[in-house]
């Protein structure tokens, strides 16, 4: 990625940033969406012509430096290369103009796509054909097979992050959860194997959460990825999220409902997961998957079987899923170069032309990942608590790729789902753009899109957040719902951080993994052998953000600061 | 364009020399002295954090990196130790075990509350006087925000390039390639190798830059089978592992004179500290031209 020098500075030393650009070779065209955590524009690359989609890290809450999502995100972009991956450009850079305390802001740049496939789906004018459907779930698993091949969990699979252009191309974006999987690569007609380590459950948004995580399975394999990739079949058809669960629990219910109950011998060992005990009260159930799917052929519905597997070990993988007899049965996939054009779908536009009543997605919870701030089930029995209090005000989430800003540095804890009750309804959520305190705040944009629930903050391993809130803080990160008079006792299970600005100020608590360099710096690593999460998220303590040390070499100092500096950032 | 997951971006002469330090009139043996200081410091802080080596390595690459070039940091602007500090915390963000700002700077103000660089490793463990590297809740906040600013640095100057190859598990496939793990001295060899890759991390000549991971492992092998005294195939074996007989040469010369630079190091420096600020550098260069002035 050769990128254009960049101005010398005054000494000598002429530095240039390759891989990054400067935002002003592009010229922004329109606001494609925003989420959680910023926005993404539709831009034109000013010399070569071409149409990007730029997507802005902010940094605003910047209590762990540069969001380690962002930067996992980045890097495993760059390493991948495939016709059904978005693709990272490049990185570009904005400088704000004037001095003073701004920072840059970055940009990842992705080829601009046409539509996002919930945002098409949501298009009344557009109706997808069975060989259509073929085309784009052949290029969804190609590039699963990819990603699984390379030891790549995607962790947030659904139709708002597969992007679709007018080619009839189908792009996997949005690896803010993704993360390398330390195990077996998936191997054809072997299922997903098992995995030997545990990876955090805070991963996927609710309606795409296939029932092991649910279950608190934390030994998952691939076969996440699959359970959502079924999930979007589903919903091709049905145009509609096939499986919108209200909270963790109600997923559940209604997974068990359409697929069936658990039992040994479909789903081996769901008695023996952390969650089980949560489920043993429901309704036995033996599914309904050929009733709902109706209008699948046999080979179709044998593929959305395979895919909605309860039997994680079993769940087919994308190997054997492009192999999948449907593929070969009349009608046949079409071509992609046959797909018809359809005018730009995304999230935002239909958003706006809906309204709020729409449904709203489940939400990665927390913004996309994530269950509730309680990792275990809460409720007792079978949901009570129904009714989507937390997503009834929002609407439905933006495309997949811009989605996810807050994303990139919050993934705090979802906030409780329903099955607390009686849930105190969300308070305002607004975005904290200012960083002041939460009142006085200017509204967000269109309050109550914001679609998604955040991620949990940290990505994996988020679920260990703060045990011990006391000191909340104003709430800076405002899309996070209030927990003031949510009264449950908090055990160490659910603790997790919404927003480390909630950790206790001393610091001292702040840092779990810092203990280690106290305890008189043993040199012995037995730590390794802990569980992964504990080792596996970071926790950063809070702290000021005064005390700015000065540069020492006085020439340069404009530049760093400007570069170094966050416009978010405008507290002292 | 795309780097294969087992190569690395590599530096080129014409990037190494010189380097952004260098046209900042540091002299390249400060120069060399600061990089070895801070690379040690690097895995000493690695070791405390009870990071696995692998992200020590990469945290130790990345810090290599940064100094590379015309377009690298300079050590008039940048000390040695935040670096570190930044390189080790955009590690372990990256891998499975990510340190919080806090660790990171904890353990740093452990290791900078020794009174030499070149301290016997016993002392390491030593039982120490809370006192002597205690970090108030305001100094660390002032710590904390350079580490941020420091960090976002090191992402531009490498142009988010942190992705980074390491010979370590090739070295172990190239083995069992081998066969070696059947000869009785297999795990010894092993061990060797591994241990002239970790040294190799703190080359003068910055042999994780300049070469690829597969040829660092096999001159690895090739040196530890050397000392270990296992036969190797008489045949060209290297080769069928990338790297041809120029490359094996000038690895294994290069391996070898960590040792002595090494050494030579930690006599230069004796009992004092390599510079690891910007205004410590600054010190070592007045107290130099000083001295010259007087000889």
């Amino acid at each position: 990625m050769a990128a254009p020098p960049a101005a010398s500075p005054p000494k000598g030393t002429a530095r240039r940033f390759h891989g990054c650009s400067k935002i002003s070779e592009y010229d922004l065209l329109q606001k494609l969406g925003e989420g959680t955590f910023g926005e993404v524009y539709k831009a034109r690359h000013n010399r070569s012509n071409r149409v990007f989609a730029l997507k802005k890290i902010l940094m605003h809450n910047e209590k762990d430096g540069f969001p380690i999502t962002a930067l996992r995100e980045i890097k495993l972009l760059k390493m991948l290369s495939h016709e059904n991956v978005l693709r990272l450009e490049e990185m570009a850079i904005e400088r704000p103009k004037g001095e003073g305390r701004k920072r840059a802001i970055l940009y990842m740049v992705t080829p601009y796509m046409d539509h996002d496939l919930s945002g098409l789906l949501d298009n009344p004018d557009v109706n997808f054909t069975v060989p259509q459907i073929k085309c784009y779930m052949l290029q969804l698993f190609k590039g699963l097979r990819y990603l699984h091949d390379n030891n790549i969990l995607h962790r947030d699979m659904k139709a708002a992050n597969l992007l679709i252009n007018n080619r009839g191309r189908l792009q996997i974006a949005d690896f803010g959860l993704a993360r390398h999987y330390d195990e077996p690569v998936p191997q054809r007609g072997r299922g997903n194997g098992e995995a030997r380590r545990e990876y955090t459950t805070l991963v996927v948004t609710r309606w795409y959460r296939p029932p092991e995580l649910l279950l608190q399975l934390r030994k998952y394999t691939p076969a996440i990825d699959m359970w959502g990739a079924g999930c979007v079949f589903g919903e091709m058809f049905k145009r509609k999220p096939i499986l919108a669960g209200s909270s963790d629990i109600n997923q559940a219910h209604i997974i068990f409902e359409l697929v069936g109950s658990p039992n040994n011998v479909s789903m081996p060992g769901w008695d023996t997961l952390q969650g089980a005990e949560q489920i043993r009260g429901f309704p036995p159930s033996r599914g309904k998957l050929d009733r709902e799917f109706s209008q699948l052929s046999p080979q179709g519905l044998n593929l959305i079987g395979e895919l909605l597997k309860l039997d994680w070990r079993k769940r087919i993988n994308a190997i054997d899923a492009l192999d999948h007899p449907y593929f070969r049965e009349q009608p046949q996939p079409m071509r992609e170069e046959e797909i018809p054009t359809f005018a730009d779908s995304h999230e935002l536009d239909r958003r706006n032309a809906r309204g709020q009543k729409q449904a709203l997605p489940p939400a990665p919870a927390g913004g996309t990942v994530g269950m509730g701030p309680n990792g275990e089930w809460t409720g007792s029995g079978p949901p009570q608590n129904t009714g989507s209090w937390m997503n009834g005000d929002r609407p439905r989430g933006p495309p997949g790729m811009d989605r996810r800003g807050g994303g990139h540095d919050r993934r705090g804890p979802p906030p409780p789902y329903d099955h607390r009750n009686p849930p105190p309804p969300p308070p305002h959520r607004q975005p904290n753009w200012g960083g002041a305190g939460s009142s006085g705040l200017p509204p967000p944009p269109g309050e109550g899109r914001h679609p998604l629930p955040h991620p949990p903050r940290y990505g994996p391993g988020g679920e260990r957040a703060d045990r011990d809130r006391r000191d909340r803080g104003p709430a800076r990160d405002s899309y996070v719902p209030s927990y003031e008079d949510v009264s449950r006792p908090r055990d160490r299970g659910d603790g997790r951080s919404r927003d480390p600005d909630e950790r206790p100020r001393d610091g001292r608590r702040g840092s779990r993994d810092s203990g280690h360099s106290r305890d008189g710096l043993p040199d012995d690593r037995s730590d390794r052998g802990r569980g992964f999460r504990d080792r596996d998220r970071p926790d950063f303590a809070r702290g000021g953000r005064d005390g700015r040390t000065r540069s020492r070499s006085p020439e340069r100092r404009d530049r760093r600061d400007r570069d170094r500096d966050n416009v978010y950032r405008d507290r002292r | 364009m795309r780097p294969s997951p087992l190569a690395n971006p590599l530096a080129t002469v014409a990037q190494i020399r010189p380097s952004s330090s260098q046209i900042d009139n540091i002299p390249s043996d400060l120069e060399d002295s600061v990089r070895f200081a801070g690379a040690r410091l690097t895995q000493a802080a690695g070791i405390l954090l009870r990071l696995p080596q692998e992200v020590v390595a990469q945290a130790i690459v990345i810090f290599t990196r940064f100094w590379v070039g015309q377009e690298g940091g300079s050590l008039v602007q940048f000390g040695a130790e935040q670096v570190s500090q930044a390189s080790l915390y955009l590690a372990t963000k990256l891998s499975a075990y990510p340190k919080s700002a806090k660790s990171v700077i904890n353990v740093y103000a452990y290791l900078d509350s020794f009174p030499s660089t070149f301290i016997d490793p016993e002392e390491l463990h030593r039982k120490k006087d809370p006192k002597e590297y205690y970090v108030s809740e305001g100094t660390y906040q002032t710590r904390r925000d350079a580490l941020f600013k420091v960090e976002q640095y090191v992402l531009k100057v490498l142009g988010f390039q942190l992705h980074v190859s390491l010979p370590y598990t090739l070295c172990i496939t190239y083995l069992q390639a081998l066969d070696v793990f059947r000869h009785p001295l297999g795990r010894e060899l092993a061990k060797r190798a591994n241990a002239h890759l970790n040294s190799a991390l703190l080359s003068p000549q910055l042999l994780y830059l300049t070469h690829q991971p597969s040829q660092l492992a096999t001159a690895a092998i090739y040196l530890a089978a050397k000392e270990v005294g296992v036969k190797m195939p008489d045949v060209d074996w290297w080769e069928v592992f990338d790297t041809d007989r120029e490359e094996l040469g000038f690895l294994v010369v290069g391996l070898l004179s960590v040792e002595s630079f090494a050494m030579k190091e930690k006599e230069k420096w004796g009992e004092a500290r390599v510079p690891m600020t910007v205004d410590a550098v600054e010190a070592e260069l007045q107290k130099r031209s000083t001295s010259s002035g007087v000889e």
